[in-house]
């Protein structure tokens, strides 16, 4: 009951006119980076941090979640018609969805694209209102040896998920640990690392690690790489809507993407990615028409799609409950607190029960317009890739300097945007993740801070690390993440070289 | 193990122990500012150099470990196998984009740079149209300086040359 009349306060929020307004904003803006290469949720919110400066907490946030939520919208559009995932959640999509298209189905294939990402960030959304603040609860009891190892488990999750080699991704963490570790140390007062340079006493920002990182590697990227490739500008017509037998085939899938997306999201390195690739096997193991896939199963577009929006309502959980970001996007959403002088937890709900409840609310009121922009609206949205790429990425680094340029109008932000755009695009060429950079810059220093914190209260005593249940469980839980999948990836190998060696022999 | 007669001869396969290199400098740079950090010797708990030697030791490791990845082939570039070879041209044309603002930036003032960088930068891509991209360049440079001055945003001076 009590859940329902905050949530019932959180409409009063989400539904005042100017915050529909940001919703609105948020929500074509979303579409539009969805649709767009290059550019994608973490990026375009990292850009409009400074905006924080001037707009209300609530207002910012509802457009944020917005933009998470529409860009999941676009990216489906683009993958279904033009065979290019806008995001890397969408590329399942891609496959079926892409098939439909080409058998003149594109129309269903987009609607149930649509309707499935909206039933399924209802569900997850519904799941997040009611789940959230139990766990929040749950958060009051956790000591800082507590963060620390949860904190410890989400770093070696990162790391071990999002690379494709433990070593890469543990590269990328410690990169980013390491630049944490730049400025006045917060507990002494002493400086680390500055090299002498006044202006990095404050640390290097957020928000300039992520825009070089993404926008300025990716532009240097592409512009080495396909500079001279045609754009594949080709959108495929429309064809007819969904018919009664593709809404009784989509039901199942978007209910069952739901359930798969949400608690994978929710965990410490779920993302988005992974709910869809679990989604479209279930799918395909489940259907009664197995053959149509990789032909165009309607199963293939409606799970994933579903899968992918859940798991963005999930990662929300984490980070609203315990300050603790899974992806890049859910990064940058916590250094948009952290600009707002917040601190997502538990504290949260009992401080600023309007700005959590009017966000959680803008969830129901986003999905909603979003449907209202996708449905009708997609031959509007598929336009924008009639803009020539150079344009595109022309105003990328523009827009990339305005958020580096305008955070203090500092000669060293656009220094350090160099450099570091040169490490984005060696990143991209031998395939870093950048996930793990932005994680462990954000949650370095706190972790830092709550293992000082733990020691000093245990007088210098290790075993404090491992002092409560809820602490030692999670260290396991991370030295399991750590250790179980290279073990598998031995054993398999050992296999094959015995069968290798058997072949060999025989 | 994978075996080194499996995999073809390749002539612009990299070996990019380079990587490794810079990350365990970078970690040796962390390890060396660790010892300049005065330990305000606190009865209890731990110093603010102890984050920071962590760190640098894992650098190191790390970069090590990359070093003997790339010697052994095991990585290399997502796209060696790609047709065509990266184009030099256009990543400097873009890079000269970007770095760009370092010179002009407080000269020139954010409208005339946003114009530079991205005419530079959709040169990179291939545009032939100067005088085109200039004119674009420039208006988004001012739609955006105006903008989000009305938000609130400093960008600093509209042509900081005239004062």
């Amino acid at each position: 009951m009590d859940i329902l009349t905050q949530l019932i306060g959180g409409f009063a929020v989400a539904l005042q006119p100017i915050n529909l307004f940001w919703a609105f904003i948020g929500c074509a803006l979303g579409t539009a980076v969805g649709v767009l290469p290059g550019i994608g949720p973490a990026l375009t919110i990292a850009l409009l941090l400074p905006v924080t400066a001037q707009v209300n907490p609530a207002s910012a946030f509802i457009m944020f979640a917005g933009i998470l939520y529409g860009a999941l919208y676009g990216g489906s559009t683009t993958s279904i018609l033009l065979n290019t995932p806008g995001e890397s959640g969408s590329v399942m999509t891609a496959l079926e969805g892409n098939r439909m298209a080409r058998k003149g189905r594109g129309a269903a294939a987009l609607a149930t694209a649509a309707i499935g990402s909206f039933v399924a960030g209802t569900v997850g959304t519904l799941a997040l209102t009611f789940l959230a603040p139990a766990i929040a609860e749950l958060a009051f009891v956790f000591g800082p040896e507590d963060y620390f190892a949860l904190m410890v488990l989400s770093f070696t999750s990162v790391a071990v998920v999002m690379g494709r080699s433990l070593v890469r991704g543990f590269a990328a963490l410690f990169f980013g640990l390491a630049l944490g570790t730049i400025g006045i140390d917060t507990q002494t007062g002493q400086t680390r690392m500055v090299f002498g340079m006044l202006e990095l006493l404050d640390g290097v920002s957020f928000t300039v690690v992520l825009v070089s990182l993404f926008a300025i590697g990716e532009t240097l990227y592409v512009a080495s790489r396909h500079a001279s490739a045609p754009a594949a500008i080709n959108p495929l017509s429309g064809g007819h809507w969904m018919t009664r037998q593709d809404w009784a085939r989509s039901w199942k899938p978007w209910l069952r993407g739901s359930v798969i997306g949400f608690p994978i999201g929710a965990l410490p390195a779920g993302g988005t990615e992974i709910p869809t690739f679990l989604s479209y096997a279930l799918e395909r193991r489940l259907s009664k028409h197995p053959e149509e896939f990789g032909q165009g199963a309607i199963e293939g577009v409606a799970g994933p799609e579903a899968a992918n929006n859940a798991a963005a309502a999930g990662i929300l959980v984490p980070l609203l409950t315990l300050g603790l970001p899974s992806t890049a996007t859910a990064a940058v959403l916590l250094a948009a607190f952290q600009n707002y002088g917040l601190q997502p937890g538990p504290m949260l709900f009992a401080t600023n029960p309007d700005l959590l409840w009017g966000l959680i609310a803008s969830l129901y009121t986003g999905n909603l317009i979003l449907l209202i922009l996708n449905l009708p609206l997609v031959g509007i949205w598929v336009r924008l890739l009639l803009i020539p790429r150079h344009y595109i990425y022309g105003g990328i680094v523009v827009f990339a300097l305005v958020g580096v340029w305008g955070l203090s109008t500092s000669w060293m932000d656009l220094a350090l945007m160099c450099g570091l755009g040169l490490i984005g695009y060696v990143a991209r060429v031998y395939d870093f993740p950048i996930a793990p950079v932005l994680i462990g810059l954000i949650l370095g220093p706190q972790a830092e801070i709550q293992l000082r914190r733990a020691l000093a209260v245990s007088q210098d005593d290790w075993s404090v690390l491992v002092g409560t249940p809820i602490s030692a469980s999670l260290l396991a839980i991370a030295a399991l993440v750590l250790i179980v999948p290279p073990l598998l990836a031995y054993r398999r190998r050992q296999a094959a070289l015995g069968k290798e060696r058997a072949a060999a022999a025989g | 193990m994978p075996i080194a007669e499996e995999a073809p001869p390749r002539e612009r396969r990299s070996k990019p122990w380079w990587l490794g290199l810079a990350l365990a400098v970078m970690g040796a740079l962390w390890l060396n500012g660790a010892r300049g950090i005065a330990s305000t010797t606190n009865y209890i708990g731990l110093g603010p150099a102890a984050i920071v030697l962590a760190v640098g030791l894992g650098l190191v490791v790390l970069g090590v470990l990359l070093i003997l990845q790339a010697l052994r082939g095991d990585f290399r570039a997502v796209d060696d196998e790609a047709e065509a070879p990266p184009s030099r041209a256009a990543f400097l044309l873009a890079l000269a984009g970007v770095a760009i603002p370092l010179l002009t930036m407080r000269w020139l003032g954010f409208p005339l740079t946003a114009m530079l960088a991205f005419a530079l930068v959709t040169h990179g891509f291939g545009s032939r149209r100067t005088a085109l991209d200039l004119a674009i360049g420039f208006v988004l440079g001012t739609i955006a300086w105006f903008g989000f001055s009305r938000l609130g945003i400093s960008l600093g001076g509209f042509l900081p040359l005239l004062g």
